[in-house]
């Protein structure tokens, strides 16, 4: 105690300033308020409160230089807190603060002895009476707005004016801040999230949990002075739970204790609250997609027996007619009716499933490629810049070229199968290459003759990459396939020609062609005469081609065995 | 620049820019573990530390956050430079966060890359 420098000696203290309810003043004796310490101020000038007994002390620190002197400050908190405490057991506020300008010492006692809000005594009680209301506020509240609110109701935080919840969403932008402040004012706001990570961060490694608003000016949050702050987090969000009496007093241990269990009690709350509001409004955002969507359907909840179902659901469908049924999240169903337009969609969506699968694969792979590659590529660089025989260095440049091939390689496929939305001009001869270079473990023996027609070699198409290299290679391949076991020589012929306003590209082979009675059936979904065919692929790239505004066709060639498939693809 | 620590698990381009950087006459020292790169810093003095994101038993972040421990945040800036392959928007504004120069992996320029970290 004696190495503490004692607060009333300091000479600043003449910063502080203070009102006092008339009533007070009236009160004090003469001389009580000694002018050279303290200044007497405007309620609407003071920037602290201090709620007492039977009336409001009002204190303001002069030129705003406080934050300069966290010792000095921290003494003058703690100074009018212990008057606040003294003030507690006495009766007469002018008696209070008479005391409280007189009798240094027996304040000094005070301040070191009981800075601590709550009686020790009674703690066993508070608890109890704290976890009780927790579960009744938490039981009573069905918004995340409400419960925030009623935080304030916990018994030691009725002193506290305010209670605020930043809230997170994984993914989310933005983070929320909703809460009460002056216990009535309701607000809202938002928080970048790299703002909301800074605070999260230092309230996650602070074990005071007691913080100042100087510190997060980047939260704006709607008041100023110190907070208790503590910080949750899930699976699905993390949240930052903030109270304050809105003052500058420093908050006592019990006080930052019984915070922290209370949040943590409220915590599975929080969490209930917050999946049921996002559940509501994710629902709410898909019964507005639902309603337009173009196909008969509806969406049944297992558990409760209920349904959603759009107007053309509700007008068509009956429900032997459910040709897709696919359980999705939670206890839910989707049913979709059968029709033309229905499997014609299926068809896009298995396409497109397959693809994004592929692509994401594509992408791993490039990842754990890149690394080993630039690995080799660094060190060939080395060694082709050493003093070494001319033979070496052309073997070291010929593997740094391999590598660059391998990375081209490998970018090229992850790029191919990303789903690109905007479509740039891709050369056609690109396109077959590309197809090829992916058919090329089926057509190993096979003789191969690509002719361009004049003026096809150097044309470049308005049309998804991808697109054109899916239908050439199912096309490909299954001429390949058709020729496997034949005796002559499999040839596959590819030639590309002008007609109107379209490219055509014939695909043939020499293989055994396709009998007169499965012409009919050919672009049937399912329908294949290959034991493992799954009859989809004939089906998915003639949907693919009339997607591009083009088509496919099986030309019948009455002089050559073999089958030809024509892709029509419009040159605009 | 006088001595650097290169924090990267793909021992080719440890190794290859090691060499690269002995050749320039600056002493190297290397890493593959995230780990013992940290008792490493803590324990030496190095002028530049070149460390890759994808380590594998803790992140290049968890080494600069350890970090913290001896050098200001305007040092790390100054010492650190990231190397990476995964370049999200998440990965470069956290790299930002810390002020120090990112590298994405392969390099586009060799040259330019290692002026980018010895300068």
């Amino acid at each position: 105690m004696e190495n503490r420098p004692n607060p009333l000696n300091q000479t600043p203290l003449k910063l502080l300033a203070i009102h006092l309810d008339p009533q007070i003043l009236a009160d004090l004796p003469n001389g009580a308020i000694d002018p050279s310490v303290f200044r007497c101020v405007n309620a609407n000038e003071a920037q602290f409160c201090l709620l007492l007994k039977t009336s409001r002390l009002w204190v303001q620190f002069a030129d705003g230089e406080f934050c300069d002197y966290p010792y000095y400050l921290k003494n003058i908190f703690r100074l009018l807190e212990s008057f606040r405490t003294y003030s507690l057991t006495n009766t007469s506020p002018s008696e209070t603060f008479h005391s409280f300008i007189k009798t240094t010492e027996a304040i000094e006692k005070k301040i070191f002895s009981n800075v601590s809000m709550t009686p020790g005594e009674n703690v066993k009680d508070l608890w109890d009476e704290i976890i009780k209301k927790v579960n009744a506020i938490s039981a009573e509240s069905h918004s995340l707005k409400g419960l925030v609110k009623k935080i304030l109701e916990v018994p030691f935080l009725q002193n506290f004016q305010s209670s605020l919840i930043i809230l997170h969403l994984k993914g989310q932008t933005k983070a929320e801040l909703m809460g009460t402040i002056w216990r009535s004012e309701h607000i809202h706001g938002l928080i970048e999230v790299k703002d909301f990570n800074l605070a999260f961060n230092s309230i996650r490694k602070s074990k005071i949990k007691s913080f100042s608003t100087d510190a997060f000016i980047k939260l704006n949050l709607p008041f100023n002075g110190s907070f208790l702050a503590k910080e949750a987090i899930s699976k699905k969000y993390s949240l930052i739970a903030i109270v304050s009496r809105h003052d500058f007093l420093s908050y006592g241990n019990e006080e930052i204790e019984l915070f922290e269990t209370c949040i943590d009690l409220l915590q599975p709350h929080f969490e209930r609250l917050i999946d049921q509001e996002f559940s509501n409004k994710k629902i709410s955002e898909l019964r507005i997609c639902l309603k337009d969507f173009p196909l008969p359907l509806r969406i049944r909840d297992g558990q409760s027996g209920s349904s959603f179902m759009n107007d053309l659901y509700r007008n068509e469908l009956q429900d032997q007619d459910i040709f897709y049924n696919k359980k999705i999240k939670g206890p839910f169903s989707l049913d979709l009716y059968d029709s033309d337009e229905l499997r014609h969609y299926a068809f896009d969506l298995f396409h497109f499933q397959r693809i994004s699968l592929l692509g994401e694969l594509l992408n791993t792979l490039r990842h754990e490629l890149s690394n080993p590659l630039f690995g080799l590529k660094l060190s060939s660089q080395i060694f082709t810049t050493l003093e070494v025989a001319n033979d070496d260095k052309e073997i070291m440049i010929e593997i740094e070229k391999n590598v660059d091939r391998c990375q081209a390689i490998i970018e090229n496929f992850s790029n191919m199968y990303q789903i690109q939305s905007d479509i740039k001009p891709v050369l056609l001869k690109k396109m077959i290459e590309e197809s090829l270079v992916l058919a090329k473990s089926e057509i190993r023996e096979v003789t191969k003759k690509i002719s361009y027609a004049p003026g096809t070699e150097d044309l470049h198409l308005n049309v998804p990459l991808i697109f054109v290299v899916q239908v050439l290679f199912n096309l490909v391949v299954n001429a390949a396939q058709a020729m496997r076991s034949q005796t002559q020589r499999a040839e596959l012929a590819i030639n590309i020609s002008l007609m109107d306003s379209n490219v055509l590209i014939d695909i043939s082979d020499n293989g055994p062609g396709i009998p007169d009675d499965k012409l009919i059936n050919l672009f049937k979904p399912f329908f294949t005469t290959k034991s493992q065919g799954t009859g989809l692929g004939l089906v998915l790239s003639r949907n693919l081609t009339l997607k591009m505004g083009g088509n496919i066709e099986y030309q019948v060639n009455e002089n050559k065995k073999g089958a030809c498939f024509r892709v029509i693809l419009p040159l605009t | 620049m006088k001595h650097i620590l290169i924090i990267e698990d793909e021992i080719l381009i440890q190794q290859s820019l090691k060499k690269l950087f002995e050749r320039k006459g600056i002493k190297v020292a290397v890493s593959s573990s995230g780990k013992i790169a940290i008792d490493m810093i803590l324990a030496h003095d190095f002028d530049r530390i070149i460390c890759d994101l994808m380590l594998q038993d803790i992140s290049g972040f968890d080494v600069i956050e350890e970090s913290k421990k001896r050098y200001s945040p305007k040092e790390i800036g100054q010492k650190f430079v990231i190397m990476t392959a995964y370049n999200s928007p998440q990965v470069l504004s956290r790299a930002n966060s810390y002020q120090c120069k990112l590298l994405n992996k392969p390099f586009d320029n060799l040259d330019e890359a290692l002026r980018i970290m010895t300068e």
